[in-house]
């Protein structure tokens, strides 16, 4: 009897050990909506994120080994590439669009500014292949990390399999931009009604101004619809860049970029697809009086937004407001040391 | 009880006999007019215009089907098959079938249905490693066929049909049905010479995008497929 007991006992085990799997929840902040992304398709443990922070972070993933995603999609600036209007590749090579700030992305529908991109796993193999951006291909790169010292070991951890597939490769990356979650702003404490936490009067005043002319698309609590929109940019010739049209081939969306998320503005800038405004003072003027009216023009911007100078200077500090300092300085989120550090050189 | 009995009892004997499973392989030919396509050996010839080589051939099967009598009676479970003239054991599906199982007509997608086109990494022949996942807009390419041509201008005289695209109004998947004479075995004949000959190769020689023309050569890439007798 004791030893079926027994038995029992170490299956119970066994089926423990490989259910537990080392499983890492996803948090929803309060208040917030589901996220997009199918967790059950690609359930978070922790090597998995590990694995995908490496791949973040290494410019293995480039073909000359110059540019890994943090060169555009820097944390300290809200994952974007600060100062400059348009991305930066391999060899001084330089794109047509301004590199989008990563945050929220379990929330996200469509990717890129035009929404090229249906899904979180598929989005790395654009920067990889595009010749002014990583300039390599996924085969390349999943050659490079089968040969290096620290990859085949990585990838068995995470997924009890040390063959390096461009699905675990995908979908590694996507658990560590997963976990990227700004839900700890000023704004969040103040909505969460958290204790000593309240807007200033100016602050109060641009929350006001914002839920009254800038909420419908900028939505909260992501600030955003994920939607396409033509938001009244005149077209720069040097680009001629129309945006959303360019996938789907529809009239109505020409010159329709998608709607940015605004949380951690303060660090994201420039800002708009192209780079084109320095400051926020520049994107409300241009929302109150730079608008260019067109066929495709978002119906709510087609009545002009009139506000005062005192009105413009509360609304940039209500944006201030959306500065997540835990998330900009979040070591989960940094560089991971410990994987590169360890490793011998190859 | 006894019911319970009998239902495991049934289901040993159905594991073990009546119920076997019998295998019936379905294979894809792709041919140049009767002859089976050499890659880049040989130089085939259009009637009108010159010479034709071809470098590169890979389409998705998915969705294999059995039917009978205009009803489905067997559909292959997560079917997807990713057919690459450079590999010959990929031209070549087992489906396993119950035993005693009728059928008349074999139905198939060419390509890649807009579910699986929208969910994200996949393994196997989905990986998008495969060479058939555009990397600047999301989405598999269904049918690839390249070559050359010497009656193409273009760098190398080379031609690239590269078919796919599932939003609305590009969905370019085509569903295929053909009737069979046998059943033991399938061969479905691919002619890529019917495909080429109604193309016009001077002027259409690079589809690349999801789009109008990739949805008519879509079509007419579907309709190359015939049972062969």
């Amino acid at each position: 009897m004791k030893k079926y007991l027994l038995l029992v006992f170490g299956v119970w085990i066994v089926i423990v050990a490989l259910k537990g799997d080392d499983e890492t929840k996803f948090r929803i902040p309060k208040n917030w909506p589901n996220p997009v992304y199918d967790f059950n398709k690609n359930r978070l443990n922790k090597d998995k994120i590990l694995l995908g922070r490496a791949l973040f972070y290494d410019p293995v993933l480039s073909a000359d080994s110059t540019i890994s995603c943090t060169s555009c999609h820097l944390q300290y600036t809200a994952f974007t590439h600060v100062d400059h209007t348009l991305s930066h590749g391999i060899n001084g090579k330089i794109g047509t669009r301004n590199a989008p700030a990563l945050t929220n992305m379990a929330w996200g529908k469509l990717f890129m500014w035009d929404g090229a991109i249906n899904h979180l796993d598929m989005q790395p193999l654009a920067p990889i292949s595009h010749p002014d951006e990583m300039g390599s291909s996924i085969d390349s790169v999943l050659l490079r990390l089968r040969r290096s010292s620290i990859y085949p070991s990585l990838f068995y951890r995470a997924f009890k399999d040390s063959a390096v597939t461009g699905e675990h490769f995908l979908k590694a990356i996507s658990q560590f931009m997963l976990t990227i979650v700004s839900s700890n702003a000023k704004y969040d404490q103040v909505m969460r009604n958290e204790k000593g936490i309240a807007f200033t009067s100016q602050e109060a005043n641009g929350y006001r101004l914002f839920r009254a002319h800038c909420a419908s698309c900028h939505k909260e609590p992501l600030f955003t619809t994920n939607d396409f929109r033509n938001n009244g940019l005149s077209v720069d010739t040097t680009l001629n860049d129309f945006g959303r049209i360019k996938i789907t081939h529809n009239p109505k969306d020409s010159l329709c970029f998608k709607v940015p998320s605004l949380r951690n503005i303060e660090f994201s800038y420039p800002y708009m697809h192209d780079g084109r405004f320095a400051t926020l003072q520049q994107v409300i003027n241009h929302y109150t009086t730079g608008i260019q009216h067109s066929a495709t023009l978002s119906p709510l911007l087609d009545k002009p937004i009139l506000l005062t100078a005192d009105e413009k200077v509360d609304l940039v500090a209500f944006m201030l407001t959306l500065t997540d300092k835990e998330f900009l300085f979040n070591r989960a989120y940094s560089f991971p040391k410990e994987i590169f550090m360890s490793a011998p050189k190859e | 009880m006894y019911r319970l009995l009998t239902v495991t009892f049934l289901s040993f004997i159905c594991a073990g006999d009546t119920c076997a499973q019998y295998v019936v392989p379905i294979q894809f030919r792709n041919t140049w007019n009767y002859q089976p396509i050499e890659l880049e050996k040989s130089i085939y010839h259009n009637q009108d215009t010159d010479s034709v080589s071809i470098t590169n051939l890979k389409y998705y099967i998915s969705g294999l089907a059995l039917l009978h009598n205009g009803h489905e009676v067997y559909a292959e479970p997560n079917s997807v098959h990713l057919i690459d003239a450079r590999i010959p054991k990929s031209t070549t599906i087992f489906l396993s079938l119950p035993k005693d199982v009728l059928y008349d007509k074999v139905s198939f997608n060419l390509g890649i249905d807009s579910v699986t086109n929208v969910s994200g990494a996949m393994g196997g022949d989905l990986d998008p490693t495969k060479g058939m996942y555009w990397t600047w807009q999301s989405g598999y390419i269904n049918y690839k066929l390249e070559g050359k041509s010497n009656v193409c201008k273009t760098r190398n005289n080379e031609f690239h049909f590269h078919l796919g695209g599932y939003g609305y109004p590009f969905g370019s998947i085509q569903k295929i049905v053909l009737n069979l004479e046998r059943t033991d075995s399938i061969t479905i004949k691919a002619d890529i010479a019917t495909f080429v000959k109604q193309i016009d190769l001077v002027n259409q020689n690079n589809v690349m995008i999801p789009g109008d023309d990739a949805l008519k050569l879509s079509r007419l890439a579907a309709s190359i497929f015939s049972i062969q007798k």
